[in-house]
């Protein structure tokens, strides 16, 4: 029997379902942790927590050192803008909520420092964090240094204990200090409560590494109203402001930026808020025009590899593997940006150094 | 058929040929490579191309758009292997095509071309994946170390025959001044004449219009077949008139050195390049390496380059090297350059860029350069190396033009402008390619 020309094809294949693509968006995740776990394998970053996240099956591939280089700045780039908020003289304690954080492990790097005063949250797809669960539950370093983390603080208060809960049917962790949540991120929006553990009274600042870029731009905007919404009124009345720092590709009008949105999309990619936020500029708009008005900056991967790292640590850099690779390099860092805003008020009473995002209008800025 | 051209028919289909072949082909690669001087001296015409990093398809786009060989003289400047999915069939075939016609086809070594640097860029591990083992990876590394490090192009001519328009219209005409010899001629995608310069034009080029507005294959703007002033990257200036006249020697273009990289600070002639032990791995330093990973830069004198291997060079060194070795043009690949090709330092130098859309992800477009034969008077070249190298010669030509501040008119150039094949053409296999984004 002649097969019916409709199936002939793998063009007339059905399109992907909602699921599928839901599934390539996670598996991005992976896909970073690889390349992190290369970067950290060659020197370029010291993290001994990435590979406890990757399983056995998947293959550790070796990354070519331009990748190296920008898995490199991305991360660091990302430490500075945290720390900076971080090191700012504070009372109580200071909160991270990582969207979309998959297996990243800075709530790890950052528990090393025990005196450190903090509440650290993850949302991302309950298939995302089911698997870090696991992986933690299969560890017992990573299981320590959640139960240990924060527990000066916990001894004094009789009511909670050491150690964290799990709800393996969610995918949900629960400690004192460090919470990971089962999220569909495109779920927040202005209105909706915020998720148990997380305390709007505290300085916050929000991470999205190649996240947001995924949601519909509305959707995306909608994340960016319900965090100036839920924390900006805080903030009015505390003086404890909320910021956010971006990291994702940013130019998709130039010869580079339509290949890369063809490539991707064969993989099921779909770069979807690149064309509303494709420039610095627009970056910058974003902040200010979605409540992020206190301050706002927005520079290009290839500006901070040249401006931000110190040229001991670029000696250190260049001195780990050659790297063949310059225009490439240069292009495609220049198709990766990092941007930052806060909200952030004077408080009549408080003192004014108590401004947790002060530090954040110090880097060094491009000009467009 | 032989079996050599039974090899060279399996490799234009993409396919592997067995090991064995493989072997005797880069034996007798060898003993034919082992022959050449480390700086070949080729005469024009040729076509000389830049790197094509395993881009296999692209490699036979670049094929249809210069012609085939052995119709088509050509010159590669290395970078055969690495980043692309067929480095092995695209150095293979190349690699057989030398064998088959030696005199046709001279391949000159790129920094790729390294047992180190293919290990971590792609050629090593793509060898283990169709073969099953390290042989035919060691074999073409043998190969490798026999590869000349430069080439002298002599006996190339000050102009080039201006193609004529599609439409059947003479291109000449639409020069400026229609008796001018054209100096630079761009073949724009679909073998379109996008611009002729005389030497003229050349001279009242300024930096203002040297940038393409746009990539031509991703831009809808621009009317085919329109004849512009600028050539995108061209940095054509200076007092190339009355250069041009009939009389002196300079009539012809001149001897255009090529190389993957660029100079050296331990080498100020060609005749120091051809001191070389160079059958050996590339090693990490010094003249061989430099001749293979140095980038001219917009610098004074020589920087440090941020390859961790070779140097950044500026406009004097150019200057200085091209004069004292009575040399017009320096032609060199190993930079991507989105529009091709790109002219530098008063067109002292070109960067010549054979991989479209490099690495499946870098979104430009390739070039190769036509130098064509000078038929109006072979002073030059009758006299052939001895004569472009006798220091009494150097030196008369340097006081007629005063000294340092010499200028000269380059070659006439022809840059066909090409991209990237389609994926699935001419049902070659081919691997969806995947590049790496950060996700």
């Amino acid at each position: 029997m002649a097969i019916p020309t409709r199936f002939a094809t793998p063009s007339m294949a059905a399109p992907p379902s909602s699921a599928e693509k839901d599934r390539t968006v996670q598996q991005t995740d992976m896909d970073a942790l690889v390349s992190r776990c290369s970067a950290i394998q060659t020197g370029y970053l010291t993290d001994p927590y990435a590979e406890m996240f990757l399983d056995i099956s998947t293959p550790r591939d070796k990354r070519y050192p331009l990748i190296n280089r920008g898995t490199y700045i991305r991360t660091t780039a990302l430490d500075q803008i945290v720390e900076s908020f971080l090191s700012r003289p504070f009372p109580g304690r200071k909160q991270i909520i990582s969207l979309g954080a998959g297996s990243d492990t800075r709530f790890f790097r950052l528990a090393a420092d025990k005196s450190l005063k903090l509440l650290y949250h993850e949302f991302d797809f309950p298939q995302v964090t089911s698997r870090k669960i696991t992986a933690i539950q299969k560890n017992r370093e990573l299981a320590a240094i959640i139960s240990e983390f924060g527990q000066a603080d916990s001894l004094q208060d009789s009511t909670s204990v050491p150690g964290f809960r799990v709800d393996a049917r969610t995918g949900s962790l629960s400690s004192p200090c460090y919470y990971i949540h089962p999220i569909d991120l495109r779920t927040l929006k202005p209105g909706v409560p915020l998720p148990a553990g997380i305390d709007a009274t505290l300085p916050t600042l929000f991470i999205s590494e190649c996240c947001l870029i995924y949601l519909s731009p509305n959707e995306a905007d909608d994340i960016f109203r319900w965090i100036t919404n839920s924390f900006g009124q805080a903030s009015e009345s505390t003086s404890n402001g909320v910021g956010i720092v971006l990291y994702e590709p940013i130019g998709g009008d130039d010869s580079f930026g339509k290949v890369m949105i063809r490539n991707l999309s064969q993989r099921g990619i779909v770069l979807r808020t690149l064309q509303r936020y494709s420039t610095l500029e627009r970056q910058k708009e974003r902040m200010k025009v979605l409540g992020f008005s206190t301050g706002m900056g927005a520079c290009d991967v290839n500006f901070i590899h040249d401006e931000w790292i110190d040229s001991k640590e670029k000696e250190r850099i260049d001195g780990l593997e050659l790297l063949d690779e310059r225009e490439e390099w240069v292009l495609l860092a220049k198709h990766y940006c990092i941007a930052w805003g806060w909200v952030e008020r004077h408080a009549t009473s408080g003192p004014a150094d108590n401004l947790s995002f002060q530090n954040w209008s110090q880097f060094p800025l491009q000009r467009v | 058929m032989s079996d050599l051209d039974r090899a060279i028919e399996q490799l234009r289909q993409c396919r592997p040929i067995p090991e064995l072949q493989v072997r005797e082909i880069c034996f007798k690669a060898r003993e034919i490579l082992i022959e050449e001087a480390n700086v070949q001296i080729v005469d024009a015409p040729v076509t000389i191309c830049g790197d094509i990093h395993g881009q296999f398809h692209d490699l036979m786009e670049l094929f249809r758009v210069g012609g085939d060989c052995p119709d088509t003289n050509y010159l590669f400047m290395g970078d055969f292997v690495d980043r692309g999915f067929y480095s092995l069939e695209s150095f293979l075939l190349l690699l057989c095509l030398k064998v088959r016609y030696p005199d046709r086809i001279t391949l000159i070594r790129g920094n790729h071309e390294s047992r180190q640097i293919t290990t971590v860029y792609g050629f090593y591990d793509e060898c283990i994946r169709k073969y099953g083992s390290a042989n035919v990876w060691r074999y073409c590394c043998d190969v490798f170390d026999y590869l000349a490090l430069g080439a002298l192009v002599i006996g190339a001519g000050s102009s080039v025959q201006p193609t004529r328009l599609a439409d059947g219209e003479d291109a000449e005409t639409k020069v400026r001044e229609a008796e001018d010899e054209v100096e630079i001629e761009v073949i724009g995608l679909g073998g379109v004449v996008t611009r002729q310069m005389s030497r003229r034009d050349a001279g009242m080029i300024n930096s203002t219009n040297l940038t393409p507005s746009a990539l031509p294959h991703l831009s809808s703007s621009g009317p085919a077949g329109a004849l512009l002033t600028g050539v995108p990257g061209t940095g054509a200036s200076g007092n190339s008139r009355g250069i041009a006249n009939s009389n002196t020697p300079t009539n012809t273009g001149g001897a255009v050195l090529c190389v993957h990289g660029g100079l050296s600070p331990l080498i100020d002639s060609v005749d120091k390049i051809r001191l070389l032990d160079r059958k050996q791995e590339v090693p990490h330093d010094g003249a061989m390496c430099d001749l293979l990973w140095s980038d001219p830069e917009e610098i004074d004198g020589w920087g440090l380059s941020p390859r961790g291997a070779g140097f950044l060079f500026g406009a004097d060194i150019v200057k200085q090297f091209n004069h004292l070795n009575n040399l017009t043009l320096i032609a060199r690949a190993h930079q991507l350059v989105m529009e091709g090709f790109k002219e530098m330092f008063d067109s002292s130098i070109v960067t010549v860029w054979s991989a479209p859309n490099y690495c499946y992800r870098c979104g430009n477009v390739a070039a190769i350069l036509e130098l064509g034969e000078d038929n109006s008077n072979a002073v030059l070249r009758s006299g052939g190396e001895e004569v472009l190298f006798n220091r009494e010669n150097t030196r008369r030509l340097a006081s007629t033009y005063m000294g340092g501040s010499m200028k000269r008119g380059g070659p006439g150039r022809r840059y066909r402008v090409f991209e990237a094949a389609a994926q699935d053409s001419r049902g070659m296999p081919s691997k969806k390619p995947m590049p790496y984004y950060f996700l």
